[in-house]
Order: C-alpha cells, then structure tokens, then sequence
C-alpha cells in the first residue's frame, strides 16, 4: 500500500514538473493611469479586443491588461515581473536593460528596415571612431532611401548630422563611391551594409576586394520604440510571440492597427536585444 | 486492498485530468506532438559548402524550438517539393514555382509564411538569359534557332517566369530555339554553358538589377569557389522581379510551432547575423512574413503553362 501511495506521489509529481502550466500574458497599456492586471473591459476598442483575442488564442493563454501610467512605469514593471510585454521608449528602456530587452519594432509604410550602415575610409584615414569625424568630407553610395536616407538617420541617431561632417556628395552607386573615396574625393565612404558586402565580395576565391578600407563605424539605426520583454523569458515563448506579431498585419489587421499604437505602421520587425539604445559611442558624448 | 488501490489510482487519474483541465494548455504541448523539426533543403546547390554551413542554422531553429532539427537534402526541385506536399517534412524554403507545385498539390495544407526582404527593400530577384562572353550574340533575337538550357521545369527563375517574359514579348519559346532541354540544375546550366552544350542558358540573377548589375546567383557564386570565371559569360536579357523564395510549413502542424519557428527564422538576422550570412543571405536583409497572395501571379502562371501543355498549345 505504502509503495503505491509513493508511486503515486512519485507519478503526480513527474505530472506536474512536466506539465507546466501556461502562465498567462500580461501586457501593459499605457493609459496615464496606472491600474492591476485583469481581463479587458467590455469598452474596450474592438482592435484591442481583436489582439488580446488572437494572442489568448494563439499562446493558449490568458492575456491580461495592465494600465500604466506611462512607459517609464512599464519598464519598471517589466523588469519586476509584474507584467511581460510592454512598448518602450530609449529612456524608459535604459534603466531597465540588464533585465529586459527589446523583441519587436514597427517598420513605418514605405520605410526599409533598420539596415546596418557603414562608414568607411582608407587604411591609414587619420580617425578612428565616429566622434573623431568632425568635419570630414563624405561620400555617400547612392541617392536612395538605403544609400542616403537611411545612413543619415543612423549617423544622426549617433550625434553625427549633417552639419558635424564637411562636404558630401552622393555617388550614383556603391561601385561610385568607392572610386571617389580611392581618389581622395572624401575621406570617408557611408554605404548600407548590403552595399558594403557587395562592394567587398570578390569574384574570385578569397577575394576581399576593400583590403584598402577600414569599417570606422557600423551601426543600425536606433529604434524610437520597441515591444518589450524579460531577459528570462523562455525561448518558446519569445519567438511565439515574434512569430504572431510578424503576421499580424496579415493575419489580423484590425489587431494589428490598435497594437502599433500609431497611423501607419506597415509591419512588426524584429530587434536585437538593445535596438532602443546606441551600441557605441556618439557624438558629443 | 485492491478496492484502496484502485481508488488511490483513480484519484491520481483524478489528479492528472485535473492538472490537463486548469491549465489551457501546458508548456511543451506542441513539442511532445512534433517530437522534430524536419526541414527540407536543397543539397548540390551551386554552392556546395552550404550543407555544412547550415549546421549553425540547425542549432539556432533547433535551440529556438526545443526540438531535434533533421535537415532533408534534396539533390533537385521535384525532391523538395515532394517531401513537402507528402508531408515528410513540416517545412521547406521554395521558390515561387515550387510553392505553385505544392500548392496544386495541396492547397491550404501548406502555406509561405516568410520571404527575404533586401536591404533596398525588394522582395524579388530576376531571371538572366547567359551567354559565353566571346560569343556573338547581343540580344535574345541573335539567339533564334540556337540551343537553350532551362533549368528545370519546377524553376520559377529557370523556366517559368522567363518563358512568361519571352511569350509577352511575342516570342514563343517552344519554337523560337531550334532546341531547348533542361540542365537540371542553375549550377548545371552554368557548366553545360561553358561546356558548349547550349548557345544560351536561363539563370537566377540577384543581388542587384538590370540597371546596375548583378552580385549573386549561380554563375557568380561558383566564380567566387574557382569553378569558372565570371568575365568568361555575359547576361544579354533579363526577366523580372520574380517573388523571392518562401519558407513554406505544412498547416497540419501545430500552430505553435508555426509562430515559433516563424519567430525565431524572422528574429534571425537580428538574432545571429553570422548564422544568416552562412546561409547566404545578403547583409542588410531581413525576412517578412507572406501568404499565399504574395505568390498568386506564380500560381496562375504554372496552372496556365500546364493547362497550355496538357491541351498541346506549348510543347
């Protein structure tokens, strides 16, 4: 009797650490009023309705609302564990930081996703980090939104706008800029890393076509908000949770309009951990 | 004793239902059902190396998943499209015509969730009609009554789309070539090219554009292991954009595996931005998620091809 009674302790026990359950998805909703945690209300918009539905549905979960009073108290929240996924700005993130991290960005309609960008000048250029560029005369690879818009957006993310470097131009190509930067036309070259792999990638095995250069900076644009989560979120669920938002515009796109919070995001992206917060020095700083 | 027994263990089936019944679901429900990842890939590639190069790739799906990655290698297009439609792997990368084949196969139960994004924000890359470089011809009409390699039938860059391409611009390629056969492969065409099997040869062409070039594609990845030499062929006509590649899943699948497997690819360049330059994605790209509308203009276009060759219109 004694050996099945601890058998049966022994089986409901292998039941319950294999069996964990769910835990439900709090996600934060900053109102400007702080509130607890608990199921929407029957006023809720129907997009907010349509989002909390699908993630209930698709986690196989409760999701809850939690009102905040703004973003610096979610993050506060966030790293507490006292909710799971809330939207953040670079201030409200950074305190936060070494507890959460960024998952989710939105990519606005007709904008290119946060590219990496370089910056790179000849071998024996005489800086070595973006804040020694003052003044420097750049070429940039090309006059579309990859070769000139988005480069200028991350430099000026980082400090450096257009009134801390010399003189630029805008080459027709990336092939362009290279030859205006080994001609001594500037003293720096601003692609976007695709234009940098091409440039570089020889024809031939082996081949590295920019031994001449050197990277002075690579960096993508800071995101200006980014969806939130613990740094000890469990795999399963942090790329569930990728997964549904990077349909969701497909998929649900009434969730999708509440859930960005703003007109015209076209889809979610993913992140890097710290998208909200520069990744290196920057000018000034 | 038996009678205590029993009750002892019909309250521990008591116990478990009652844990199954609080919670919605458990934690490692989709995983226990999958008990795998299998993917299927296509194996002898231009590229050789990138069999081996996907084994970081298997580790990160693998670590995002929880589960065990089996990599399917798939020596031709039929092969992939295949297992897929058989449902002997639960997800495939396929280009456009592949997925129509599937699709035909059947429907819903599989459906494109992913495509490469570049940098400059395309989602498409382009068909390239090769010559050798020393030859004489400069435009598609030199090459009337000359030999020409396609791909293989399943290839939307290789066959399908620039026959499309070809029959708007009012030539008819079942009778302009004076022969045509398929090479079998893009690496293949390349070398039976260069070999003087064909006069011309169809080609993936990415990386760039008719403007201003190309930077990848079977001819240029196989330049750069030494097999040829890149200044040996030119591209005198080009068809395109054609839609990228998809990361197809079957439907059948466990929804939570779909989001997450969907997550964790998407997250990837972000994630580890080695792993996505080892599996040959370009810097500065990115995956966005599709449906089966992205790749409705292949669609049609493969019914209709095969509507024509069953009824005898085309060869």
């Amino acid at each position: 009797m004694r050996r099945i009674a601890l058998a049966a302790g022994a089986v409901l026990l292998s039941a319950a650490q294999a069996q964990t359950p769910v835990l439900p998805l709090r996600v934060a909703d900053i109102t400007g009023e702080a509130g607890p945690c608990g199921p929407l209300p029957p006023s809720a918009p129907a997009g907010q309705k349509a989002y909390f539905d699908l993630l209930a549905e698709r986690l196989q979960t409760d999701v809850l609302n939690c009102p905040m009073a703004d973003a610096a108290t979610a993050a506060v929240a966030l790293a507490a564990g006292e909710i799971d996924l809330a939207r953040l700005d670079g201030a409200a993130f950074a305190p936060v930081a070494g507890k959460t991290r960024n998952v989710l960005t939105v990519r606005a309609a007709g904008a290119l996703n946060r590219i990496p960008v370089v910056v790179a000048a000849a071998q024996g250029a005489p800086f070595r980090t973006l804040p020694d560029m003052a003044g420097a005369s750049l070429v940039f690879g090309g006059p579309l939104k990859a070769s000139l818009d988005v480069p200028r957006r991350a430099l000026s993310d980082y400090g450096a706008d257009e009134a801390f470097f010399g003189p630029q131009t805008v080459a027709r190509d990336y092939d362009e800029a290279a030859v205006r930067l080994r001609a001594g036309e500037a003293q720096a070259m601003v692609l976007h890393a695709g234009a940098w792999q091409k440039l570089c990638r020889g024809d031939h095995p082996g081949e590295d076509r920019c031994q001449d250069l050197r990277v002075i900076w690579r960096q993508r644009p800071v995101a200006d908000q980014a969806w939130s989560v613990r740094t000890d979120i469990s795999d399963d669920r942090r790329f569930r949770l990728i997964g549904i938002h990077v349909a969701l515009h497909n998929e649900a796109p009434e969730a999708f309009a509440w859930a960005v919070g703003r007109a015209g995001g076209e889809e979610f992206e993913p992140t890097e951990a710290q998208a909200l917060l520069h990744q290196g020095p920057t000018v000034g700083s | 004793m038996r009678r205590r027994s029993g009750a002892i263990l019909a309250a521990i089936g008591l116990g478990l239902a009652g844990c199954g019944g609080e919670a919605k679901t458990t934690d490692g429900a989709w995983q226990s059902q999958m008990r795998e990842v299998r993917m299927a890939v296509r194996g002898s590639e231009d590229d050789p190396m990138i069999t081996r190069r996907l084994t970081a790739y298997k580790t990160y799906i693998g670590k995002a998943t929880g589960l065990p990655v089996k990599l399917y290698e798939s020596s031709d297009f039929n092969g992939t499209i295949q297992a897929l439609s058989s449902g002997q792997v639960d997800i495939a990368t396929i280009a456009g015509g592949g997925y129509a084949n599937v699709d035909a196969q059947i429907g819903d139960l599989a459906q494109p969730i992913l495509t490469v994004r570049q940098a400059e924000g395309d989602t498409g890359y382009y068909s390239g009609l090769l010559v050798m470089a020393d030859s004489p011809y400069r435009s598609i009409q030199d090459l009337k009554g000359k030999t020409l390699g396609y791909v293989d039938f399943n290839s939307t860059s290789g066959y399908l789309f620039p026959r499309k391409m070809m029959r708007d611009q009012g030539i008819d390629p079942d009778t302009f070539f004076g022969r045509s056969s398929f090479a079998g492969g893009h690496t293949q065409a390349v070398m039976a090219l260069d070999n003087g099997q064909f006069d011309a040869t169809i080609i993936q062409a990415g990386g760039g554009d008719p403007e201003h070039g190309f930077t990848t594609g079977a001819h240029f990845t196989m330049a750069r292991r030494g097999v040829v030499d890149l200044d040996d062929f030119r591209i005198i006509w080009t068809a395109g954009p054609i839609p990228n590649s998809a990361i197809v899943v079957r439907t059948d699948r466990p929804q939570p595996f779909i989001d997450a497997v969907r997550g964790a690819m998407a997250a990837l360049p972000y994630d580890d931005p080695e792993v996505w330059r080892d599996i040959g994605q370009p810097d500065g790209a990115a995956y966005t998620a599709v449906t089966r509308e992205h790749y409705a203009p292949i669609i049609k276009l493969r019914a209709e091809d095969i509507a024509a060759r069953r009824s005898g219109v085309r060869q």
